[in-house]
């Protein structure tokens, strides 16, 4: 792994530890350096406690019936052999759900953005593996029984699984089966270029499949609300709305934040919280449910599966002239946040690119498939392969080099989106494309006859090296952080010394994305106190909001910096008073307060004896605005840039990929944590790799086909290429906290576009269709 | 129950036709875990050291103890023994699962994309099954085919392979790079004593196929004193020939109106391409 040398030349007061003298290599400090996360040892070591080790005295184990068809009218639940099972404590359905508006039972319908889906089904399942009833036992064999026994009649109804025949298809709910329509208008329709590439796009299902399955605790409370153990990203979010679909005040509810295995979307989708939280509330004892590695595939929101139509105009030098596109999300079966990923789609459909005349109709629609939600850069994603795609067909008509094309086209800060939206914030995307076309190229077989070579198919398998043709593809994306669309983007923070030691308070989830030590660094930074624990996370702090869409590192880091500041100034001020001086003379470096003459130099440690200091702040970026109905509109807060190069050898015979190199360039704004901004890189890389090759949710008929680990093929270290970071843009983003921007999302965005590309350029066949299957990777 | 010898195991299973034996529990477990499987009792094997090592018998014979482990059959000196069942252990999956999966319950869990299956059965080996007092001998095909299955209280015990001093090859195709089922494979064995050319084809049907008719046909074309070389046109035909005996035209056809549809269906297209191009190369190494 290459780091790139501004890195290095960090302020060096930052790096130093106080007290790591004797030689020692000292503790990682503050911003800009790379401590060791917290929980990594504990993870590494088995001992990091999941929600799945979770116990309480007299507990009862929840288990949830669902639906074995992906559209069916429920007519009847019977659940009297299943409460006559020995050991059974409860069995609950819609019924059990408070009453809708209209007084019937509607499962308590909920949503982030519009409330359409059903805890429990009410009359009709919509999709393959809804819950329709849940059971509290004695023995989770008992509650797993039981459920099989609750007998459920159903008329089976059409299932619509073909997104195209949504619009066209009879409501599968009350509120219809657009999600969303969001078109967007912009230039000249009648412009047209010298040279017109057309093409059409797929993009398949992919599944967050978090290594630990759903699993949670609820307790009942004396006071009739209920506490919940989850592995929540968004405490507050997750709260209020059990609250709501339970009937009860937020108050009454209190979500407890355990750790978290790992999520690359929402955690924990509402129908378990609320169900186990039933469950407790009516058997007054604490219930634990652990679902199956089957069930977790079933209940937590997916990639949104993309149809899209492109039609690219140029001039003969290549640049842009008119983009046109008709992009389709199949939402499924719930409107979850479809409409989110649909504004990026929409809003980033040319990609980093300058274009005069943009046309485009987007669409998010229901269906009987899976419900589809948040997972890394949601909607960027998908036009990113297929915008890419067209630059790479553009190239060949014109007989450009893949760079050179995206150079000529290349969006800068000051350049307007088609959103009409300025780029205000830093687009290096021209040096990015630079730095990864700069870097040098893995070597060739007969460059290093004596290697072992891993040939496509993996080791020991049927590869011939005469049929291996190597391929190199290039791709530039970008995505947005934080909430779009007028969303009210806040966290809040608590930052508290008490002798040597610092604690953060902010119901941030660390969901493996780092947060927990980037806020310890923070307060380092500030503060110049080594020992900074953070405090777990539940519901009862102040409102951080989701860990989604890389907003963290800004609001809440923003949060923290700034009640870290006013502890400082508590701190400092007394001492300022002392000396006839003001605050802003006094620095805190080195574990040091001095003052700008050297005249004092009082160990922070020294100046906090004694004292208890602590502060609350809140961050809330500037405001945004929604896309109006000519898609225009200042929608995002900011953009993060990327650009990979991506090198395969395809087995052109069998039709197998491997990925034998990926090279990034990505815009960080600042790298406040450079090893953890590589380990983000290489799980994006990893992930994009695992969706352009192997990831594939299936579905036939609405009916989920592969929801196993053994059936969803996940990448493994052979399947996963060397990650080589060429650099690490450091453009300071001037609105942003400490002017770093999310690290995330954008290499899950960019390299299943460029792992595309290479394949297109190893075999000369289109590749419109992610995971590439081996039939479409056969050129020989 | 866990036996310590193998004539302990023999009697629990007598006593017991219900349980289960299990030695490395990859599939085993995976189905009890999920509730699939609920066997009435479990007779480990893990503790039968006879039973995971191997024995020569008339110097042409290798008898393989049921217990034997991928990760075991991957190591040099069995390789150089029967090198295409070392070629298929050392893909069977991934380390975990190679440590402790064995050669007896990939025969006994009888997946379609079982590794070690088409290579048994190119080898034509046979199975000793034991019952107390009292053994029998079924080659592994039968065993596969149901044609002569597993009886209750019968443990396999023992498998023998014929040591055929020649090359030997398994090519599996899997779509990527790490450990994964197969989508096809291919096993060609050559026997030189006999003139003979042997191929099974698994993953594509629910047994390993032997296409009988491209074996013949291909041992004629090699000189078998000489230096064994075949023309180039000669084993991509043979990889067709293969293909076409082992994939029929109905292959994955959607329901019978598909099937009574004019020639093969595409999934039938694309897998016979993948099964000839394995066993083209399988052979082509073969006779390097």
């Amino acid at each position: 792994m290459t780091s790139p040398s501004d890195i290095a030349a960090m302020p060096p007061a930052d790096n130093a530890r106080p007290d790591g003298g004797d030689g020692e290599q000292p503790e990682p400090f503050g911003l800009g350096s790379s401590p060791l996360r917290t929980d990594a040892l504990p993870k590494a070591l088995g001992i990091y406690p999941y929600a799945s080790d979770l116990w309480a005295e007299g507990l009862l184990w929840g288990a949830v019936l669902r639906a074995p068809h992906p559209h069916a009218r429920i007519l009847s639940v019977d659940t009297s052999a299943a409460l006559a099972l020995p050991g059974v404590r409860a069995v609950v359905t819609a019924d059990d759900l408070p009453a809708g508006p209209d007084g019937g039972h509607d499962g308590a319908p909920h949503g982030p953005v519009v409330a359409d889906r059903p805890i429990l089904a009410a009359g009709v399942v919509r999709h393959h593996g809804e819950p329709v009833a849940a059971v509290a036992a004695e023995h989770p064999d008992t509650a797993r029984l039981a459920a099989a026994l609750i007998v459920v009649e159903y008329e089976l109804l059409e299932p619509v699984t073909d997104p195209e025949q949504s619009f066209t298809a009879p409501p599968l709910h009350p509120d219809g089966n657009l999600f969303r329509h969001l078109p967007l208008r912009t230039g000249d329709p009648e412009a047209v270029g010298e040279v017109v590439v057309e093409g059409l796009y797929q993009v398949g299902r992919q599944d967050p499949a978090p290594l630990g399955a759903e699993a949670g605790l609820a307790v009942p409370r004396p006071d009739g609300g209920v506490e919940l153990h989850l592995s929540s990203t968004d405490p507050h979010g997750d709260r209020d709305r059990t609250a709501a679909c339970l009937g009860l005040e937020p108050d009454r509810v209190r979500l407890v934040v355990t750790g978290v295995p790992g999520a690359t979307a929402d955690r924990e989708d509402l129908s378990f919280q609320v169900t186990l939280a039933l469950l407790a509330l009516r058997t007054g004892r604490p219930v634990k449910m652990t679902l199956t590695r089957e069930e977790s595939f079933h209940t937590h929101t997916t990639r949104h599966p993309a149809l899209l139509r492109y039609r690219h105009h140029a001039d003969a030098e290549g640049r842009l002239v008119k983009v046109e596109a008709q992009i389709l999300l199949d939402g499924g079966a719930y409107a979850d946040v479809s409409a989110e990923a649909l504004a990026a789609a929409t809003a980033f459909s040319v990609g980093p690119y300058v274009c005069p005349n943009v046309f485009v109709d987007a669409w998010a629609v229901r269906t009987n498939n899976p419900p589809a939600g948040r997972m890394r850069g949601e909607g960027a994603l998908q036009t990113c392969f297929a915008y890419e795609s067209q630059l790479d067909q553009l190239a060949v008509r014109l007989g450009l080099d893949p760079v050179e094309i995206r150079r000529r086209n290349a969006l800068a800060t000051g350049d307007s989106m088609p959103t009409g939206q300025a780029v205000t914030c830093p687009a290096p995307v021209t040096a990015l494309l630079d730095a990864v076309a700069s870097e040098p190229l893995p070597a060739l077989p007969v460059d290093d006859p004596d290697a072992d070579w891993l040939l496509p198919g993996g080791p020991g398998g049927a590869g011939d090296p005469a049929s291996v043709r190597r391929g190199i593809g290039y791709a530039v994306g970008m995505v947005h952080m934080l909430g779009a669309e007028g969303e009210d983007e806040v966290s809040t923070a608590t930052v508290r010394v008490s002798g040597d030691h610092a604690t953060v308070i902010c119901a941030a989830v660390d969901s493996g994305q780092g947060f927990a030590t980037l806020a310890r660094q923070i307060v380092q930074s500030v503060l110049g106190v080594s020992e900074v624990y953070i405090a777990p996370v539940d519901s009862d702090q102040s409102i951080a909001g989701p860990s989604a869409r890389g907003r963290h590192t800004w609001v809440s880091g923003g949060a923290v910096e700034r009640a870290a500041l006013m502890v400082r100034h508590q701190l400092l001020q007394p001492i300022a008073a002392n000396f006839g001086m003001s605050v802003e003379l006094l620095s805190i470096a080195d574990g040091k307060i001095t003052s700008y003459d050297g005249v004092l130099g009082m160990p922070v440690g020294e100046a906090l004896e004694g004292k208890e200091l602590w502060a609350t702040a809140q961050c809330r970026p500037h405001p945004t605005e929604p896309l109006d109905e000519a898609g225009q509109g200042d929608a995002f807060v900011s953009i993060a840039f990327c650009a990979m190069r991506a090198v395969v050898d395809v087995d052109i015979e069998l039709g197998a990929v491997r990925v034998v190199d990926v090279t990034v360039a990505q815009d960080v704004g600042r790298a406040l944590n450079p090893r953890q901004i590589e380990d983000r890189i290489e799980a994006g890389v990893a992930q994009g790799v695992g969706l352009a090759l192997l990831e594939d949710l299936r579905t036939e008929g609405g009916l989920l086909v592969n929801p196993s680990l053994t059936g969803y093929r996940l990448p493994t270290a052979l399947d996963t290429p060397e990650v080589r970071i060429a650099a690490l843009l450091e453009e300071r983003d001037v609105v942003a906290t400490f002017g770093a921007k999310a690290v995330s999302a954008a290499p899950a965005v960019v390299a299943p576009a460029a792992v595309a590309a290479a394949v297109r350029a190893a075999t000369g066949l289109p590749v419109g269709r992610l995971p590439i299957r081996a039939e479409d990777a056969v050129s020989a | 129950m866990l036996p310590a010898s193998l004539d302990e195991a023999v009697e629990a299973l007598a006593a017991t036709p219900a349980a289960v034996p299990v030695a490395g529990a990859t599939d085993l477990m995976e189905a009890v875990n999920a509730g699939r499987l609920r066997p009435a009792a479990l007779i480990g094997l893990g503790r039968i050291t006879e039973l995971r090592g191997w024995r020569y018998e008339d110097g042409g014979t290798a008898v393989l103890g049921a217990g034997l482990t991928h990760a075991r059959m991957d190591r040099p000196d069995f390789a150089a023994l029967i090198p295409a069942l070392a070629d298929a252990a050392r893909t069977a999956g991934p380390p975990q699962v190679r440590n402790v999966g064995t050669l007896g319950g990939n025969i006994a869990t009888a997946a379609p994309a079982g590794d070690t299956l088409p290579v048994l059965a190119a080898l034509e080996a046979t199975a000793t099954l034991a019952r107390p007092g009292a053994t029998r001998e079924v080659p592994v095909s039968h065993l596969l085919t149901g044609l002569d299955p597993l009886r209750p209280g019968e443990l396999l015990t023992w498998v023998r392979v014929p040591l055929l001093h020649a090359p030997q090859v398994f090519l599996k195709a899997t779509g990527r790079s790490g450990p994964a089922r197969a989508t096809a494979s291919v096993a060609v064995v050559l026997d030189p004593a006999r003139r003979a050319v042997r191929c099974a084809v698994g993953a594509v049907a629910p047994v390993p196929l032997r296409p009988l008719e491209a074996e013949t046909w291909v041992a004629s074309c090699i000189d078998w004193d000489g230096s064994r070389e075949i023309d180039p046109a000669a084993t991509a035909a043979f990889g067709e020939y293969v293909a076409a005996a082992c994939v029929p035209d109905s292959y994955a056809a959607e329901g019978p109106w598909e099937a009574v549809t004019e020639g093969p269906t595409a999934a039938a297209v694309r897998l016979r391409r993948t099964v000839s191009v394995l066993a083209r190369r399988a052979l082509g190494r073969a006779l390097k």
